[in-house]
């Protein structure tokens, strides 16, 4: 995580408001890193993360990750998060075979008019069973606040599913696991209150292990 | 305009407040949620948006025993097993029946938040079917209908907007927390009138009227937007001092043509050259006559 951008939207692992939508979305650059930041932050605050990673390999979020300083192994093996390998599953679906054990979720490679409904459903079932609960039965680790992360949204609408879909299955996510189980919903803008939303603009630069944020014509290659 | 439709619409009226992605428009819809409470009559919300906590954040102190939350926001498509309400029930049969459930001795207003997620899952001409027989039907009084205008085709907009008595369309105003309503009203004799308004919403959802648009000056600074200040932090001094800025107010510029440089011109000083003229016969050049032969 970053520390100048936790600055700045007020947020540290301890302290973070719940049942929040955040949208990170990008035009024209990759604002890739702030998924690697939320993850991080999240992981540090010792939430439950969901993670639907449909662009990328576990593998690569691990070697990004390692250089913010968590492990995404450890947290699989303990159960803090949990990742569903958009790309692996999606072999499944292209290239059947007997022996299929993958979840349903990528169902919607078969036929991406019928909607997002089976990867809402491995996202409820997910979420559900553990989220909101305080005790753990068989003694394993109590995780905080369970967050959903989704990375990205954009690559559905890419796969032949319609805006709709794409709309119903975000206003399902929002629904299930920001209201009723008061959790943290994040995609790839601040949600604001009420009519008028509050905007910050910055400029950033991404470096090797971070990145820093300053406000507009401040660079150092300017100044 | 925007005061009158806060008061009260008629029976059988239908409101639509659009609003566009720059500008939404739940603040004031909940601002005539509000309204409507507060004349003692019973307002019955088909909420597939927003969730019930969230539309009644603003609402406090409203009295919210009137309002009647239908939650379509938890399972609209019927995804799940046991669905409250979803965006298929919307005909004119099961929201009679709905609005019928609470007793009250007036017709309710029903508030729709939002007809976008109706209208992209049903088809326009049917949503336009319902709406109108909502409003002759006499099971409510009167419709206010929140309408997203950047998610739907022109075409759909235009349709849904044509069945409405009166349209706000909500815009970004100049200042941060002012917004300007452009109402179309149209009355039962068939007249048509329209107005522009620049309104804000306070904290206890009342509608403060400023005036017209053009009425409010120039682009006034936005207190709330908090820019860093680019002088700060630099190892050379960008800031003035008040006597340097005096002295830089009092500078004349060089290539100003003010009036001290054009006395200067005109008045030539001492020493300066001198031109002597002495008219020249050949100078005497008339255009109007050239050969200076005409007997004028």
């Amino acid at each position: 995580m970053f520390p100048e951008l936790n600055s700045i939207l007020n947020t540290t692992p301890e302290s973070f408001t719940q049942g929040e939508f955040i949208l990170v979305s990008d035009r024209q650059s990759d604002a890739s890193f702030l998924i690697h930041h939320f993850l991080s932050l999240y992981l540090r605050a010792r939430c439950k993360v969901w993670f639907l990673g449909l662009v990328q390999s576990l593998n690569h979020y691990s070697a990004v990750s390692q250089r913010l300083g968590v492990s995404l192994a450890q947290a699989k093996e303990k159960g803090q998060l949990v990742f569903l390998e958009g790309l692996k599953e999606s072999l499944s679906v292209l290239i059947p075979q007997e022996t299929n054990t993958g979840s349903q979720a990528m169902d919607f490679l078969r036929d991406p008019a019928v909607g997002l409904k089976s990867l809402y459903e491995f996202v409820r079932s997910g979420v559900s069973s553990s989220g909101g609960r305080e005790e753990e039965t068989d003694g394993a680790e109590e995780w905080g606040p369970p967050v959903l992360l989704v990375d990205d949204i954009s690559v559905l609408l890419s796969l032949g599913v319609s805006v709709g879909a794409v709309l119903d299955f975000s206003h399902y996510c929002r629904a299930t696991v920001c209201s009723q189980l008061k959790v943290e919903v994040c995609w790839r803008r601040r949600q604001g209150d009420g009519q008028y939303t509050q905007k910050k603009l910055f400029q950033y630069k991404v470096h090797d292990k971070g990145a820093s944020f300053f406000a507009r014509g401040t660079s150092s290659a300017v100044l | 305009m925007l005061t009158e439709l806060l008061q009260g619409t008629d029976a059988g009226g239908f409101l639509i407040i659009q609003d566009t992605a720059s500008c939404s428009g739940r603040h004031l819809l909940k601002s005539f949620i509000n309204a409507v409470l507060n004349r003692e009559e019973a307002v019955h919300v088909l909420g597939f948006e927003v969730s019930e906590e969230e539309l009644k954040d603003g609402l406090k102190g409203s009295p919210i025993q009137r309002l009647h939350f239908h939650n379509a926001y938890t399972d609209p498509l019927g995804w799940t097993d046991h669905p409250a309400f979803t965006v298929h029930q919307f005909c004119l049969v099961e929201l009679a029946h709905l609005v019928k459930q609470t007793s009250h001795p007036k017709p309710p207003t029903l508030v729709i938040d939002s007809l976008s997620w109706i209208l992209r899952h049903l088809s326009p001409p049917a949503v336009c079917k319902t709406l109108q027989q909502l409003r002759k039907g006499g099971a409510v009084r009167a419709i206010i209908g929140l309408l997203h205008a950047d998610m739907h085709q022109r075409g759909t907009v235009g349709s849904v907007c044509h069945l409405a008595t009166s349209v706000i369309t909500v815009v970004p105003g100049i200042r941060g927390d002012e917004a300007v309503a452009r109402i179309t009203k149209r009355s039962k004799s068939g007249k048509v009138m329209q107005d522009e308004e620049v309104f804000s919403i306070k904290e206890d959802l009342k509608v403060i009227v400023q005036g017209k648009p053009s009425q409010l000056g120039p682009k006034q600074t936005d207190p709330e937007e908090q820019e860093t200040d680019p002088t700060a932090n630099l190892t050379f001094n960008l800031r003035l001092s008040d006597t340097e800025r005096e002295a830089k107010q009092k500078l004349a510029l060089p290539f100003v043509f003010s009036k001290e440089k054009k006395t200067a011109l005109l008045h030539s000083g001492p020493g300066s050259g001198r031109i002597l003229y002495e008219p020249d016969a050949n100078d005497d050049y008339d255009q109007e006559d050239p050969d200076d032969d005409l007997d004028v």
